[in-house]
């Protein structure tokens, strides 16, 4: 890149700007509550009402206002606006996009700078984790004895499926985001993502499909379960109509973001920065990007023809018309496996990063490492339909699925041998990333073994559908994923404050969330193997311990967590400064200054080797 | 330390007022941009596709183009309803096959064809002969044609029938799976070519007044890529839905 | 890993995996003989087989990693103040890679080998069952027995004989699960689906819907009884036979 934007401000304030500065998240608000009115009013008067499709239509209509008047209200719409009359951005007003001079302001708008994005996503994340975990502490005190005592059964069955939603919607972007966004381009030594403004795009479209999610729980919830099976959506009200813009507007948002993050990688390398150099963690969110840029596709059709079913009476998954929800679920489980990578890589990624640093020692087995990712991707496009092994969906197509499947625990393997293989007779740093490190190296041959009994036809057959299930994807998902994103937050956060996440109040959290894991899906585990179906609102005496012991250890996760939370506050505000390198590592992000200066670089850095030459040989250019 | 200590990049450097950036380096990074771009667009086509595929090969219960009921528009449900009601309607119900003509859509594919080359004839002239404002009137015939391709599509998307079937006592509207997937089809050429005359109204625009100069031909470049993608995309479907469109 | 230049010794290590192969592969047969319901049907057995068998090949595998993470924590620490040195690098090591690979391949091959084995013994059929129609609908489950109008909410079926259940849903997508034969299928609207299975031994049987079907999905439980032939009959016989 040429000049950096600062150096060539023609004045020291921020100029230009024009509506942006006008634009804010407050602003995005209103203006989608007043277009969600609008849609709301038109379609009650443009569609006729004795239709059964009305109250969906008007919902959608709604929906579609609600998204439209939140892009108009934060400036997504100022830069095409201005592509298509030909007035393009100032210097100056690129400047102000990029947060100049702006203070925390700049948080709240339709900022461009990577950084910025990055703290957002951290927000968001945070913020998804919150909504989904108060849901499933819902979910387990319902459970924690038989019968329905605590929220009635359509509540229950509403918050199962917006509990998965959201907290999936949260894992994919717990770690590609805001750390594929904030260290990423520094990790590669560029000024910024390769389209900043679409930087700032997918993040807000992200931020106005969450709040329509939320909202899905004000009219009238989604008693669908998350996968939304074309037979059983068809019976659910507008909820529905508000889950499938949602998601239509979510898939747009992650296309962009992979778009970006490949297009970064690939032409914003610094100079030297081979492909046999990248941090194995801009390899991870760039593979993960590709996955994604194949798999969301699918959603964004299932959940179109869904918009369709509903709305104007196709018949694609409804069975009088001579639909089928198979081809629901086929769409579904293209995206939906893929995705469960898409969530998984970036951790696995992240934690090879830290297990580096903090080992004092080269990664193991680098390339391999990479091999392991690219395959994993490639296979997890091929293995869809073992979500349908039960379905009665194309019997005979079994055999080959549970082959495909099956492969995947040799790359998968791979990130074992890697982790333990780099840890390996390392100077083990014990900090705090090291810490959920070691969590996630436990929780994920749990998460991973079970996944096997699962792929197994005939076992599955006796496990599909059972708290099994739910027991082995929270493995994966908290147990190791959430892990990895929490070693992830512990390593890079005094890049991001200039102060160490707070060790002491991070080890109780560990302590805490890592036991309340094991009893809680440990004991869900027991749950689904005695025979307990998943998504039950209630259940029979003979499932009482075990889920009683899953509640209490729910409770203790979320007892870790907030104390997770509160170190995080603390930490952000009055930590223990770290200076700009606190692990002393070599990767790019470390070598600039903390707080990073808008466009990262003054000089474009030279890169002479990769960054794990820990005891070895520094390589002078 | 892995990074050499910092050394000045003088090439880096050469930005003059008005350039952001050398246009080269952002035209290299906008074109991968625009490849990713297509390549996300492929699957959703190919998803829309399979969707049309996978309903035409299970053809339940004979619903493919078939289904019992009465064609009709949004204006004859209270019609049907009320006959229906009445126990004047006709019993057995009668049968109505799919009728809806994937022929348009060799009009609004070949429409998407001619527009793309249009386009690309322009840019070739652009960067023949430098002229930014000679290029303006062909990015509009471009969109022009784009828009008839929209109207098109309209019309064929209007004309899909809605059949309304008698279901326990009351009417239900309804279209066959063959008409549903064809209502995918249509809407996403529809959409993309509303796309497209976006790009090309903006082409027109900014070729008019000096955003897009003779040296910065590659903005031309990165929106027909898209552009001829569109047009295969709108030629190979249809290919499918016009060879590949009864049971048996 | 540990090349001849190191002194340390693994004896620490070799024990802890040992340790945890051994608990390991005692929860593997315990915890699924406990806490999974009766097997009654040969798909049911061998579902639990399958299952222990898994567990078993699992426990080394999972131990060895175990024992490895608790060996680093313990010998590999840092112990001292501040930044610790950087350890002597070994960015490869092609035996070690090529060990796993082999060993995580010849595991999953065996896995596989084993699945499809046991995959195509559930296909095979023995080609004269009894027919059970099994129809789905929010939130029961109603059974009838072709030839013979016999309609019934409770599942009869007799022993050592193939039962082919022929799964349909009224409305939306249930999931047809007999817990105790091993066997489900998703019942779906407009289509009919198709397993079997052969009980072995005689009692009480429970069926339940593993697939989200709305309100009362979790009450959507059925009960079932295999029984002798002579029962069987005699149960058919006393049915009412109008519906």
């Amino acid at each position: 890149m040429t000049t950096t934007l600062e150096h060539t401000a023609t004045s020291a304030e921020p100029r230009g700007g024009g509506l942006a500065r006008h634009q804010n998240f407050g602003t995005a608000i209103v203006a989608g509550v007043i277009l969600a009115w609008v849609g709301w009013f038109v379609a009650r008067h443009l569609f006729w009402s004795g239709s059964d499709n009305w109250s969906d239509q008007v919902a959608t209509m709604t929906a579609t206002g609600w998204m439209i008047g939140f892009w108009i209200g934060i400036g997504a719409f100022n830069a095409p606006f201005r592509w298509l009359v030909g007035n393009d951005n100032s210097r100056d007003e690129d400047l102000y996009y990029a947060g100049y001079k702006q203070g925390r302001a700049r948080y709240w708008k339709y900022t461009t700078d990577h950084k910025v994005v990055g703290v957002q996503y951290i927000i968001l994340t945070m913020s998804l984790l919150a909504v989904g975990g108060i849901l499933a502490m819902a979910i387990r005190t319902e459970l924690i004895v038989p019968g329905t005592h605590f929220v009635n059964q359509q509540v229950y069955n509403s918050f199962i499926a917006i509990h998965g939603m959201v907290m999936i919607l949260a894992l994919i972007v717990a770690v590609a985001g805001p750390w594929g966004n904030f260290v990423m381009p520094i990790m590669v030594g560029a000024r910024d993502m390769a389209f900043p403004r679409l930087n700032a795009l997918s993040l807000w479209t992200l931020v106005s499909a969450a709040f329509l999610l939320v909202t899905v729980l004000a009219v009238g919830g989604l008693p669908v379960g998350w996968v939304v099976l074309g037979t059983i959506s068809d019976q659910a009200g507008v909820g529905m109509d508000f889950f499938a813009m949602t998601i239509v507007v979510f898939t747009v948002s992650t296309t962009v973001a992979s778009i970006n993050l490949i297009t970064t990688v690939i032409t914003m390398r610094t100079k030297g920065m081979t492909l046999d150099r990248l941090p194995i963690f801009v390899w991870g969110t760039m593979i993960t990007a590709v996955l994604a840029l194949y798999a969301f596709p699918f959603f964004f059709v299932a959940e179109l023809n869904q918009i369709l079913d509903r709305t104007v009476s196709t018949s694609f998954y409804v069975a009088s018309g001579g639909g089928t929800s198979w081809l629901q679920a086929n769409l579904f489980w293209l995206m939906g496996h893929p995705e469960v990578y898409v969530i998984l890589i970036p951790a696995v990624a992240a934690l090879f990063e830290i297990s580096s640093v903090m080992a004092r020692k080269p990664l193991f087995s680098y390339k391999t490492a990479i091999g392991a990712m690219v395959a994993l991707s490639g296979l997890s496009a091929l293995v869809w339909a073992h979500h349908m092994f039960t379905s009665g969906w194309a019997p005979t197509l079994g055999g080959p699925f549970m082959v495909t499947t099956e492969v995947i625990s040799i790359p998968t393997g791979i990130f074992f041998l890697v982790l333990v293989g780099t840890l390996w007779r390392g100077n083990v740093w014990m900090r705090l990333p090291t810490l959920w490190m070691f969590g996630f190296i436990f929780n994920f041959i749990v998460g991973g073994v079970t996944g096997i009994y699962l792929s197994d036809i005939p076992l599955d057959e006796q496990l599909h559908g059972t708290m099994f299930v739910t027991a082995h994807f929270h493995y994966i998902f908290v147990g190791s994923v959430l892990f990895g994103a929490i070693a992830a937050l512990a390593f890079w956060f005094p890049k991001v404050t200039g102060r160490f996440l707070d060790e002491r109040l991070g080890r109780y959290s560990f302590w805490l969330v890592f036991i309340g894991v094991q009893l809680t899906f440990g004991a869900m585990f027991l749950s689904g193997l005695k025979g307990m179906p998943r998504r039950d609102a209630s259940y029979s005496l003979a499932f009482e311990h075990t889920n009683f012991i899953s509640t209490i250890g729910a409770y203790i996760i979320m007892a870790g967590m907030l104390i997770l939370l509160g170190a995080i506050i603390t930490s952000w505000r009055k930590g223990e400064p770290s200076g700009p390198n606190p692990w002393h590592a070599n990767s790019l992000e470390w070598q600039v200054p903390t707080p990073v200066p808008l466009e990262n670089f003054l000089e474009d850095p030279v890169i002479t080797q990769d960054p794990y030459h820990y005891g070895e040989e520094l390589v002078r250019p | 330390m892995s990074i050499a200590d910092i050394e000045p990049q003088s090439e880096m450097h050469g930005g003059t007022e008005g350039h952001h950036e050398d246009p080269v380096k952002v035209d290299g990074r906008q074109r991968v941009g625009i490849w990713l771009f297509i390549g996300a667009d492929v699957v959703t086509v190919a998803a829309i596709l399979f969707t049309y595929l996978y309903l035409r090969g299970v053809d339940t219960a004979g619903h493919w183009m078939e289904m019992e009921g009465y064609k009709g528009n949004l204006h004859t449900y209270a019609f049907w309803e009320n006959q229906y009601l009445n126990g004047t309607l006709a019993n057995p119900k009668a049968i109505y096959v799919g009728t809806l003509s994937a022929g348009l859509q060799w009009l609004t594919a070949g429409l998407t064809v001619v527009s793309a080359a249009v386009l690309w004839f322009g840019e070739k002239g652009l960067r023949a002969t430098k002229n930014a404002k000679a290029f303006s009137p062909v990015a509009v015939v471009a969109m022009l044609l784009t828009l008839a391709g929209v109207v098109v599509s309209a019309i064929q998307l209007r004309d899909i029938p809605q059949i309304f079937v008698a279901v326990n006592d009351s009417i239900t509207m309804s279209y066959t799976t063959y008409d549903s997937a064809m209502m995918a089809i249509v809407g996403s050429t529809l959409g993309h070519l509303v796309l497209l005359a976006f790009l090309g109204l903006g082409l027109a625009i900014r070729s008019a007044r000096g955003a897009i100069s003779g040296e910065k031909w590659y903005q031309v470049r990165l929106v027909r890529y898209f552009w001829v993608w569109v047009a295969i995309s709108s030629v190979v479907t249809t290919l499918i839905t016009t060879s590949i469109n009864t049971v048996h | 890993m540990a090349t001849s230049s190191t002194k340390r010794s693994l004896t620490r290590f070799y024990w802890a995996w040992g340790i945890l192969t051994v608990v390991g592969v005692v929860l593997s047969i315990w915890l699924p003989h406990r806490y999974v319901p009766r097997m009654m049907s040969n798909d049911g057995n061998l579902s639990l087989t399958t299952m222990i068998l898994f567990s078993v090949l699992a426990a080394p595998v999972a131990s060895g990693v175990y024992a490895a993470a608790l060996h680093i924590m313990h010998a590999d620490r840092y112990r001292g103040e501040g930044v610790p040195p950087a350890a002597e690098p070994i960015r490869e090591n092609t035996k070690l890679l090529v060990t796993w690979l082999t060993v995580s391949a010849v595991l999953t091959v065996f896995v596989l080998v084993w699945g499809l084995g046991a995959l195509a013994a559930e296909n095979s059929t023995s080609g004269n069952p009894l027919v059970v129609d099994v129809t789905g609908q929010q939130w029961v489950w109603t059974f009838a027995y072709p030839g013979t109008h016999v309609v019934s909410n409770e599942l009869y079926v007799p022993d050592n004989r193939e039962v082919e259940f022929r799964v349909t849903s009224l409305d939306v997508t249930h999931g047809f699960w007999v817990v105790n034969f091993g066997v489900q299928v998703d019942a779906n609207p407009g289509v009919i689906t198709t397993i079997h299975t052969t009980p072995d031994k005689l009692g009480t049987i429970e069926v339940r819907c593993e697939q989200f079907c709305g309100l009362n999905h979790a009450f959507m439980d059925a009960i079932g009884h295999v029984v002798t032939p002579s029962q069987f009959s005699a149960w058919l016989s006393s049915q009412p036979q109008g519906a």
